[in-house]
């Protein structure tokens, strides 16, 4: 979710409206991948763009991926095992189609939940400064530290709502590991003492019959 | 909309979106291979919310009505392109939560009153999408509250358990041995 304005003026405007709308983009997605399955996906992006990628995992097994990003000749930009979160900036050195891809292959049951947030190139300005005769107004600076201040708190929020759902995932196979191992602990316990006493009575009744075998 | 992952034929992918209610979901994708039909499906927690045939490019809008994990699912119910073996299905998406404002045509104003008067109600509708996850998470934290201290009672109250069934089985399998030794005239 990004907030984003422009306000135009003109052809002028728009031309950079357009320009700079090709440069600014950001899809944050949460999906699940399956066990052994290997998720990529595709961004064309152009050079000299300053791009960000950053995953975490929310659900599933010991809360880790593998991530791997391919720029558009094959070369391995960024690479890392098992992560749980990961934050990566780089630059586009070249035109091209960047893949990125997110790997649950190691594990053999577990489903896992990913999120990940792909932002390439800056936001836009909001009141782009290319026909101005004066600078901005006092109306216009407010709206624009309002946005920043916006766009921190929605990160925040984002980075806050994704920590309390890993937290409450792992509470809650807790709390059903922890009710199935008492319930079995407690039947075990019953069986193996109910089972103990007879075992022990079966052996003296077998020692009795003996006993009167050799006497008779 | 530039990000694009492939699909294969018949291939159900799944977008998951846990979000309060009342808020707006507006998704843009584009799907590239001769003119496939692509079926688009919401979810929550098991009950379809919108599903539609949707031609290869397109629009979806729908408003949450419960806060909750909102899944959008992309399959593909064309089979023309099983004539070129293993090509996948490129699908780019765009997927907007809690934005109401997405016509940026009507941003174009015409006086400066006007522009900042858009911006602002732009600001004012993202700190109400703000307050809104608030909410929600306050709804969220209390779950993790609720299911933290189930676990934490859970765990004591089976220990009690436990040991109770520890001391009254020990108590009945030592009564069981002695009335079992002395009806065999051991002891």
């Amino acid at each position: 979710m990004l907030l984003r304005g422009y306000g135009t003026d003109g052809l002028w405007g728009w031309l950079t409206l357009l320009l700079v709308a090709c440069a600014a983009w950001a899809s944050e997605i949460t999906f699940e991948l399956p066990d052994n399955a290997k998720q990529c996906f595709y961004e064309e992006i152009v050079q000299g763009t300053k791009c960000t990628l950053e995953f975490q995992v929310i659900t599933g097994g010991h809360y880790d991926v593998d991530c791997q990003l391919e720029g558009p000749d094959g070369s391995v930009l960024y690479k890392e095992m098992k992560k749980q979160y990961d934050s990566f900036t780089f630059t586009a050195s070249r035109n091209g189609t960047y893949k990125f891809c997110f790997s649950n292959e190691f594990s053999t049951f577990t489903h896992k939940t990913v999120y990940f947030d792909f932002q390439v190139g800056e936001d836009p300005p909001l009141f782009p400064s290319e026909n101005r005769a004066t600078a901005l107004t006092q109306m216009e600076s407010a709206c624009v530290s309002i946005h920043e201040a916006l766009k921190s708190v929605i990160d925040y929020q984002t980075h806050f709502r994704l920590r309390e759902a890993q937290g409450r995932s792992r509470a809650e196979d807790l709390n059903t590991r922890v009710a199935y191992w008492s319930i079995g602990e407690a039947i075990i316990l019953l069986v193996v003492s109910v089972g103990q006493v007879f075992l022990l009575k079966s052996f003296f009744s077998d020692k009795r019959t003996t006993t009167t075998h050799i006497t008779s | 909309l530039a990000l694009y992952f492939h699909i294969g034929e018949r291939e159900e992918k799944c977008i998951i979106e846990d979000i309060p209610s009342d808020t707006l979901v507006v998704g843009r994708y584009l799907s590239m291979l001769y003119d496939d039909l692509t079926h688009a499906v919401t979810k929550v927690t098991g009950n379809v919310l919108l599903s539609k045939l949707y031609g290869p490019q397109g629009t979806f809008t729908f408003t949450s009505y419960i806060s909750g994990e909102h899944i959008i699912c992309f399959q593909s119910n064309s089979t023309r392109f099983v004539v070129i073996a293993g090509s996948k299905l490129r699908i780019h998406l765009d997927i907007r939560v809690g934005e109401h404002f997405l016509d940026e045509s009507a941003i174009q104003a015409k006086d400066k009153v006007n522009e900042v008067n858009i911006r602002l109600e732009h600001l004012i509708e993202q700190i109400h999408h703000v307050t809104r996850e608030q909410e929600y998470e306050r709804e969220r934290e209390e779950k993790f509250r609720k299911t933290s201290e189930e676990t934490n009672s859970n765990i004591l109250w089976w220990a009690i358990a436990q040991t109770l069934i520890l001391i009254s089985v020990g108590i009945w399998q030592i009564k069981s041995l002695r009335d079992f030794f002395i009806s065999k005239k051991l002891v």
